[in-house]
C-alpha cells in the first residue's frame, strides 16, 4: 500500500488549483469563466430534487454521485451534534454550484470531477473493488489517507468550503434549508437578506452586461 | 453634443466633481465601465458581496499581471486571472465607495510634508506635498457634511486643527469591547479615542440613518447611510437634469491633438461597440492601477510613451496603505453574566482607534519617525470567513466531526477581537503601473502590469504599532493574539501612480491637479497622492475632489467666450 499512496502523492495539482486560500478568503472566485447561458434556469431543480440528483444527472453518472454523497458526508456528518451534509442539501447546492456558469467555468468543475474518479482508482487500486462498495470504515480509510495528500488536501478544502457555503449561505441558494447551520451556530443574519430580484445571479447578469 | 466635463469613473474621486458642476449648471456626463447598481440591487448576501465576482469584473476578462519578489528575491510575475488575486474594488457606479468601511480620518498637517518634516529616506521617494493641511481642511469639513460623518471629536497629541468643534453627526452605536479598548488602553497609559466613520447616524435628504446591519464593508448599504459616492453625491446631482451617467462604457483612449489637448473620450459601450465623446475637459477618475493605465494607453504623437506622460512619471510611485492586522479572542467562559449577554451582541462597530504613534519618537527609530494609526475592532459578521479559519488545526484541515466541533466552538464560545494598523506605504522606485507586453483583456487591450515593491521601512513602522496594539489586546483579557505586518498591499487601498506636484519633472500633475503636460485634463482619485498618510485614504479623495472641483469650475469660467 505504502508503494501505492507513493504513487498517488506525485499526482499533480494543476496550477490553477494551486492557490485555494486566495480562493477562500478572497471576493473572488478562481478562474476563467466560459459562459454557458440558460444553465442557471435550472435552479429549483438543485434546491427541492436532491434525492433525484443523487441518483445521477446531466453532470454525474449515478456512481460518481454516489461517490460524491459519500465522501460529503464523512466530511459533513451525521453525528448528533448539529446538522448532516444532508441536512443541509450539500449535495443540492454543490449541484447548484457546478451548474453556475456565471461564476465558474468547466475546468474547475473538471478538477471536482477528477477528485471523484481518484477516489474510485483509489479504492479499486488499495482495495480491489470500487469505491461504492467499501464498508463505511474503509471509506474513512482513504478519505483519511487522501487529505493527508498535497493533492487530495486541495480537492478536500475545496469541497468541504462547498460543504460550509451549503452550512452558512442563505437558503435562497440552496443549502441551509430551514436555516438549520445558521441555527445550529447562533448566527445572526445580515438584513436586508437576498430576494429573487437581487439574488448573486441577477446582480452577475449586471456585471457581465447580460441584462441592463 | 460637447459637454462642460466628461469624466470617466464614478467613485469617490468622482463623486464630487459630478456634484459640485451638476449643481453649477454644467454639462456633466459620467462614463462608468461596470453597471448601475442601485440601492435595492443591495442586500447583506455573502454569495453575491464576497463569494463570487458580482460587483467586480471576471478575471477571465479582465486581470492585472502582478510582479512580486519571491523568497529568493527574484522578481516574477503573474497574472491575476491565473493566482486569483483580484485587484478589483467595485466596478459598478459609485464604484468601491460602495463598498468601504468607511473609517474616516484626516490627515495631520505633517502627513503634507514629510519630507521636510522627517528628511530623505533612504530607498524612498520622499517628496512634500504642494499643497497644505490648511489648504485642504475647508473641503475635509464639506465632506463631514456634505457625505455625512458621524463621530466624536476628543483632544488628543495629533489632533488635526478644526474649523468646526465636532463632526454633523453623532456617533453610531458601538458594541460594549468599545469602552473595553478605552480601559485597556488607559492601562498602558494610551489615548484610545473614538473613530469617525462616512456613514450617517441621522436621517439625511432621502438618505436613511445607520440601521446598524453589522454588514457594512465589502457590502453595499440598503438604506443609503454609508456615504457612497452613488448615494450621497451623484443621486442628487442627477436632480440637476445637468448629470449623464453611462454605465458599462469602459474608456480605452484619450485621444488627443498636437497642442496636447484631450478631443476625444473613446469607450466600449455595452455592446463592445467604440464610442466617441468630447468635452471641454475631460476627468479621469478610475482608481489608482486603472487611471495610470488609461494614461499609458493614450499614446499619441506627441505623448510617444502615453498621455501626459513625457516626463515619464505616470504609474510611478504607486502606493498602498501599509502596515497589517492582529488579532485574539475572548471566551465567553471568562466573563461572567449579565455581562456575558451584553457581550454576546452581534453588533460589530467598534470605532475605536490609537493615534499616540502617529509620530514615533524612539531610540530605534534614530529619534522622530513617521508611525500610523491602530483601530480596533470585532471581527466581521459574515460567517464563511470564520468557517475558514474553523476549519483548519494548524495546517492540518479539519473534517467530520472534528470540523462540526471546531465550527460549534468557534461560531458560540468565543469572539474574536481585531486590529488593523495603517503606516505610510513609503514610495518606491520598485512599485509601479506599466502595461503588459503580453496580456489583454477582452476587448484586446494591453492589461496594466503592477510591480509591488514595498520598503521595509513599512514593516518596522507596522511591527512597532502592532506591539503596541497588542499591549491593548493584553489587558483586556485577548486570548490566541496574533498578528501580520507584511508587505502586501491591502488592494483595495491604493493611491498615487500621478502624483501632484509643482515640479513638472518629477509630477504628473498640478497642485490643482490638472495635467501638467494637458491643458484639459485633471485626476482626482487617489492617483494624486504623492504619499498617502497613514489611514485609509477615501476621507481624503473625497476632500481633494471638492477642492478640485472649484478649479475645475474656475477652468471653465475662463474658457467661456
Amino acid at each position: 500500500m505504502k508503494e501505492e499512496i507513493n504513487r498517488i502523492k506525485k499526482k499533480q495539482i494543476p496550477d490553477l488549483y494551486q492557490n485555494l486560500t486566495t480562493w477562500e478568503t478572497n471576493r473572488r472566485t478562481f478562474l476563467r469563466g466560459a459562459l454557458l447561458t440558460g444553465a442557471l434556469t435550472q435552479i429549483s431543480l438543485f434546491t427541492s430534487c436532491s434525492a433525484e440528483l443523487e441518483k445521477g444527472n446531466d453532470l454525474l453518472t449515478s456512481e460518481q454521485a454516489t461517490i460524491l454523497t459519500n465522501v460529503i458526508d464523512v466530511f459533513f456528518p451525521d453525528d448528533g451534534n448539529g446538522p448532516s451534509a444532508k441536512d443541509i442539501n450539500a449535495f443540492g447546492y454543490i449541484m447548484w454550484v457546478l451548474h453556475d456558469s456565471l461564476g465558474r467555468s468547466t475546468e474547475e468543475n473538471d478538477y471536482i470531477l477528477e477528485g471523484i474518479q481518484w477516489a474510485d482508482d483509489t479504492a479499486q487500486e488499495l482495495y480491489f473493488k470500487p469505491f461504492v462498495e467499501l464498508t463505511d470504515e474503509e471509506k474513512k480509510a482513504l478519505i483519511g489517507i487522501f487529505t493527508d495528500l498535497d493533492w487530495g488536501k486541495n480537492w478536500s478544502s475545496m469541497i468541504i468550503f462547498l460543504i460550509l457555503e451549503a452550512l452558512l449561505l442563505d437558503p435562497l441558494y440552496g443549502g441551509n434549508i430551514n436555516e438549520v447551520g445558521w441555527t445550529w451556530l447562533n448566527h445572526t443574519p445580515g438584513y436586508p437578506r437576498p430576494t429573487e430580484e437581487n439574488r448573486y445571479e441577477r446582480i452577475m447578469e449586471k456585471q457581465l452586461k447580460l441584462k441592463a | 453634443m460637447e459637454y462642460d466635463v466628461c469624466i470617466v469613473g464614478s467613485g469617490a474621486g468622482a463623486g464630487p466633481i459630478i456634484f459640485e458642476l451638476s449643481k453649477a449648471g454644467y454639462k456633466v456626463l459620467v462614463l462608468e465601465k461596470g453597471p448601475w447598481l442601485k440601492t435595492e440591487d443591495f442586500s447583506k448576501d455573502e454569495m453575491t458581496a464576497t463569494r463570487r465576482d458580482a460587483y467586480t469584473p471576471r478575471l477571465a476578462d479582465e486581470c492585472h499581471v502582478i510582479e512580486k519578489k519571491d523568497d529568493g528575491g527574484r522578481w516574477s510575475k503573474e497574472s491575476t486571472a491565473e493566482s486569483g488575486k483580484s485587484l478589483w474594488n467595485g466596478n459598478c457606479v459609485g464604484g468601491s465607495s460602495n463598498f468601504m468601511s468607511a473609517y474616516f480620518h484626516r490627515l495631520k498637517p505633517k502627513d503634507f510634508k514629510l519630507f521636510t518634516e522627517y528628511g530623505e529616506i533612504e530607498g524612498a521617494n520622499m517628496v512634500d506635498w504642494p499643497i497644505s493641511y490648511d489648504e485642504l481642511e475647508p473641503f475635509y469639513t464639506k465632506v463631514e457634511e456634505v457625505i455625512g460623518v458621524s463621530g466624536k471629536v476628543v483632544p488628543h497629541k495629533h489632533l488635526e486643527p478644526r474649523s468646526t468643534p465636532d463632526f454633523p453627526y453623532p456617533p453610531l452605536a458601538t458594541h460594549m469591547v468599545s469602552e473595553w479598548y478605552i480601559e485597556g488602553g488607559k492601562k498602558e497609559g494610551f489615548n484610545v479615542i473614538p473613530v469617525a466613520r462616512g456613514i450617517i447616524s441621522q436621517p439625511k435628504d432621502d438618505r436613511k440613518a445607520c440601521y446598524l446591519s453589522n454588514y457594512c464593508g465589502s457590502f453595499g448599504c440598503s438604506s443609503d447611510a454609508k456615504g457612497s459616492s452613488r448615494a450621497a453625491l451623484i443621486n442628487k446631482a442627477l436632480l440637476t437634469n445637468n448629470c449623464e451617467i453611462r454605465p458599462n462604457s469602459k474608456v480605452f483612449q484619450l485621444e488627443s491633438n498636437s497642442e496636447g489637448i484631450v478631443t476625444n473620450v473613446w469607450y466600449y459601450n455595452e455592446k463592445n461597440e467604440k464610442q466617441q465623446v468630447s468635452a471641454k475637459i475631460v476627468v479621469v477618475a478610475a482608481q489608482a492601477i486603472e487611471t495610470s493605465r488609461l494614461l499609458l494607453m493614450s499614446k499619441s504623437e506627441k505623448f510617444p510613451n502615453g498621455l501626459a506622460n513625457n516626463s515619464g512619471n505616470v504609474g510611478k510611485n504607486l502606493i498602498f496603505a501599509g502596515g497589517g492586522a492582529g488579532s485574539g479572542y475572548i471566551d465567553y467562559a471568562d466573563i461572567q453574566e449579565p455581562e456575558l449577554s451584553k457581550f454576546k451582541s452581534p453588533a460589530t462597530f467598534v470605532n475605536q482607534s490609537l493615534l499616540d504613534f502617529y509620530e514615533i519618537e524612539d531610540p530605534t527609530f534614530n529619534g522622530k519617525a513617521k508611525g500610523g494609526t491602530i483601530d480596533f475592532l470585532i471581527e466581521h459578521s459574515a460567517p464563511m470567513p470564520k468557517a475558514r479559519t474553523a476549519k483548519m488545526d494548524g495546517e492540518r484541515i479539519l473534517y467530520g466531526s472534528e470540523l462540526k466541533t471546531s465550527l460549534h466552538n468557534y461560531f458560540t464560545k468565543q469572539k474574536k477581537l481585531r486590529f488593523e494598523i495603517f503606516c505610510d506605504w513609503l514610495p518606491n522606485d520598485d512599485c509601479h503601473v506599466t502595461l503588459d507586453d503580453q496580456v489583454k483583456d477582452k476587448w484586446g487591450d494591453p492589461v496594466g502590469k503592477i510591480k509591488l515593491g514595498f520598503h521595509d521601512q513599512n514593516i518596522k513602522v507596522g511591527n512597532y504599532l502592532a506591539n503596541k496594539a497588542i499591549k491593548v489586546m493584553q489587558n483586556i483579557g485577548a486570548k490566541k493574539i496574533t498578528y501580520s505586518i507584511t508587505g502586501n498591499p491591502p488592494t483595495n487601498l491604493m493611491a498615487g501612480g500621478c502624483r501632484f506636484g509643482n515640479d513638472p519633472a518629477i509630477s504628473v500633475l498640478d497642485k490643482n491637479c490638472k495635467a501638467h503636460e494637458v491643458a484639459n485634463l485633471y485626476i482626482t482619485d487617489g492617483s494624486f497622492m504623492p504619499t498617502g498618510g497613514s489611514v485609509p485614504h477615501t476621507f481624503t479623495i473625497y476632500a481633494n475632489s471638492f477642492r478640485v472641483a472649484e478649479k475645475i469650475m474656475a477652468h471653465l469660467q475662463n474658457m467661456q467666450p
